[in-house]
């Protein structure tokens, strides 16, 4: 393969790993605990860098992994201890350990690629460079099989236990009562969580991780129903989110991770509009036309209950007589009404049909 | 330590952070006890976008200078206000949670606030001024200039006066919004308010912390100064001393020529602060708790 080819393929990867890591947090409903992850992180690769020099050194990815979690943990004893706001715990202690993280990097690794903008962007450029060699074959980049074997444990942890994590995620006080414990399954999905920031942190950038993990999960919010079509269609946005912010980035010629980020909150925007049954674009047509058919039925239901032809002088209210007219305007275009030669309103065939299926629709 | 009080520069840095951080962390008391201050770090990193459209704005239509950081700074409150009350839509009207809606937003925001600024960067010729951009990211107090302090002054100082003479209605909905409803306050319209006081005390604070820090400016203030008093008022003023003081010193400290940005350096004076608020202050103290009581 290209290199061109192996961006996208790395972009691909980490975009799903990102998304199912996601799909865990958001039913949660701690969504907002990646973007403490993914600052979180900082110091402990910082510091490790500075003594291995190498990004894929298991040593900088456990000491990542291990400042996720201490941030987990820290902010949540601070919540807990009740002297803080469980929010503000969490943005207090992402911003200093962020903060420590960024004044290591300026102090002691100046020189190094290991600078602000691969930080903030990451750098997938520098990490498709590197080679995985085996046996004097070239396998492609090595930040791609990191990747992969990153999305493989979290799909593993996703299949293996998944009724018991998908009881723990949605009911917390029911798992207990089965003795699944969801505690146990929490702290194995947040440290899978952190491996999935950390290892994605190179290729994404600190500060976009949270995008690639929040929207796609919250545009399939909207189009499903079940844990299991949640999951799945996830990963859809997620691939097409990254296919098409990989394309824009390379048009512009800059880095993907900005784009792809921007096109999965597209997507969501797209779901949260359109999505069928609960998009706010759908709902609206959806009550505007049940209003239209309610006037219809009580329009036709009032003739029915005149003797004889409607007339519609008979209606004393002005304002009501208005917008009779209007809708007894409209059924007439639509057939179900049929003018007397004096200019009242006989219900025909049709109109008889249709009134007695709206009827029943409404329960009237 | 006086040579720092007669450079002309140091003190126009001083100046400005102590502004800000008096302003910001004064004001972060809202968010802070409104429970919104992850909204408040949200608003921050969508402010890119607004920074770097305006931007592009400004450059288009060739403005004069002065003009152009007033539009930077409009564009990043118009941008911060867009993403706060889309996020109140998107929660008030759909079952998703608030928390995913705010990660929504950072991606909308931040995800195009990026793509933008880095395709401005790659563009030859390079704009006029572009390269100042970064320092957004971060924040550079030692670029502060006599106008930016003026620029500040003159949007932050009307949310203090605003502040002062809401008070009673902004604290009631802040605490209480049921409560305040109840007494008659149109809350829906406070809350709004609420959003446009938050939003500019975040503004006034990025060229000096830099959006992705903001937040720790707007709420460890408050966070450390909840710890010490039980009223509102009191709080308010001590988070805006601690502000202020944290953010001069940080300030400080990064122009002295170490070459480290101003946000982080902040941010750890702060969180040393706040540290030392939930250790040792009277009666609420983890360390103090019990002693007394």
């Amino acid at each position: 393969m290209t290199y061109e080819q192996w961006s996208l393929v790395i972009s691909i990867v980490t975009a799903v790993a990102c998304a199912l890591s996601g799909c865990l947090l958001l039913v949660n409903r701690h969504a907002m605990v990646s973007e403490g992850i993914s600052h979180a992180v900082l110091p402990g690769m910082a510091i490790a860098f500075y003594f291995w020099r190498d990004y894929e050194s298991v040593w900088l990815i456990s000491a990542a992994v291990v400042c996720g979690l201490v941030l987990v943990w820290l902010s949540s004893w601070l919540s807990q201890s009740g002297r803080v706001q469980p929010d503000a715990a969490l943005g207090i202690v992402f911003s200093t350990m962020f903060s420590a993280g960024v004044v290591f990097v300026s102090l002691m690794l100046r020189n190094t690629h290991f600078h602000a903008d691969c930080i903030i962007d990451g750098n997938l450029a520098l990490a498709s460079v590197r080679q995985l060699r085996l046996g004097g074959i070239d396998l492609g980049p090595s930040a791609f099989y990191s990747m992969l074997a990153c999305l493989l444990a979290l799909l593993l942890w996703l299949i293996v236990p998944y009724k018991e994590l998908k009881l723990s995620l949605l009911d917390r006080h029911l798992a207990e009562r089965f003795r699944l414990k969801p505690r146990l399954l929490l702290f194995v999905s947040l440290t899978l969580i952190c491996l999935t920031v950390v290892v994605s942190f190179r290729i994404a950038g600190s500060v976009l991780i949270v995008a690639m993990m929040i929207a796609p999960p919250a545009a399939a919010w909207f189009l499903s129903r079940h844990f299991s079509q949640f999951l799945t269609l996830a990963v859809a946005v997620a691939v097409l989110s990254s296919v098409t912010g990989f394309y824009a980035s390379r048009r512009m010629n800059i880095a993907p991770t900005g784009p792809i980020a921007a096109a999965s909150g597209f997507a969501f925007l797209l779901a949260l509009l359109f999505a069928p049954g609960v998009g706010l674009l759908t709902t609206a047509i959806r009550r505007r036309r049940q209003m239209g058919d309610l006037r219809t039925c009580l329009t036709l239901s009032r003739i029915r209950r005149c003797e004889g032809p409607f007339e519609l002088d008979s209606v004393e209210d002005p304002g009501e007589r208005s917008s009779l007219e209007r809708s007894l305007v409209r059924c007439d275009q639509a057939g179900l009404l049929s003018r007397t030669s004096d200019g009242r309103f006989e219900l025909t065939e049709p109109g008889l049909v249709v009134i007695s299926q709206l009827e029943a629709q409404f329960q009237l | 330590m006086i040579w720092l009080f007669e450079d002309h520069t140091i003190r126009t840095v001083m100046l400005g952070s102590a502004l800000v951080g008096g302003i910001s962390g004064g004001l972060g008391c809202f968010a802070y006890l409104n429970r919104q201050s992850l909204v408040g770090d949200v608003i921050a990193h969508s402010s890119l976008l607004g920074i770097v459209v305006a931007f592009l704005a400004g450059g288009t239509f060739g403005l004069p200078d002065g003009l152009s950081l007033w539009l930077l700074m409009i564009g990043a409150a118009v941008a911060g206000l867009l993403a706060a009350l889309l996020t109140q839509f998107v929660t008030h009207r759909t079952r998703l949670p608030k928390d995913a809606a705010l990660g929504v937003m950072l991606a909308i925001f931040f995800g195009s606030g990026l793509t933008l600024l880095r395709w401005l960067q790659r563009r030859s010729p390079p704009l006029p001024g572009v390269a100042g951009l970064d320092d957004y990211l971060f924040g550079m107090a030692a670029a502060t200039t006599s106008r930016d302090v003026l620029i500040t002054a003159a949007l932050g100082l009307p949310m203090v006066i605003l502040a002062v003479f809401a008070w009673n209605r902004l604290k009631i909905v802040t605490l209480d919004a049921g409560f305040a409803s109840g007494l008659g306050v149109r809350v829906a319209v406070w809350e709004v308010v609420i959003q446009i006081v938050l939003v500019v005390s975040i503004v006034i604070g990025l060229q000096i912390v830099g959006v992705i820090l903001m937040i720790a400016l707007l709420i460890t203030p408050a966070a450390a100064a909840r710890q010490w008093t039980k009223h509102m008022g009191p709080m308010t003023v001590l988070a805006a001393a601690i502000g202020g003081s944290c953010a001069v010193l940080g300030a400080v400290i990064s122009s002295l020529g170490v070459h480290l940005p101003t946000g982080p350096v902040i941010v750890l004076l702060l969180a040393a602060v706040f540290l030392a608020s939930v250790l040792f202050a009277p009666r609420r103290g983890l360390l103090t708790f019990g002693s007394d009581a």
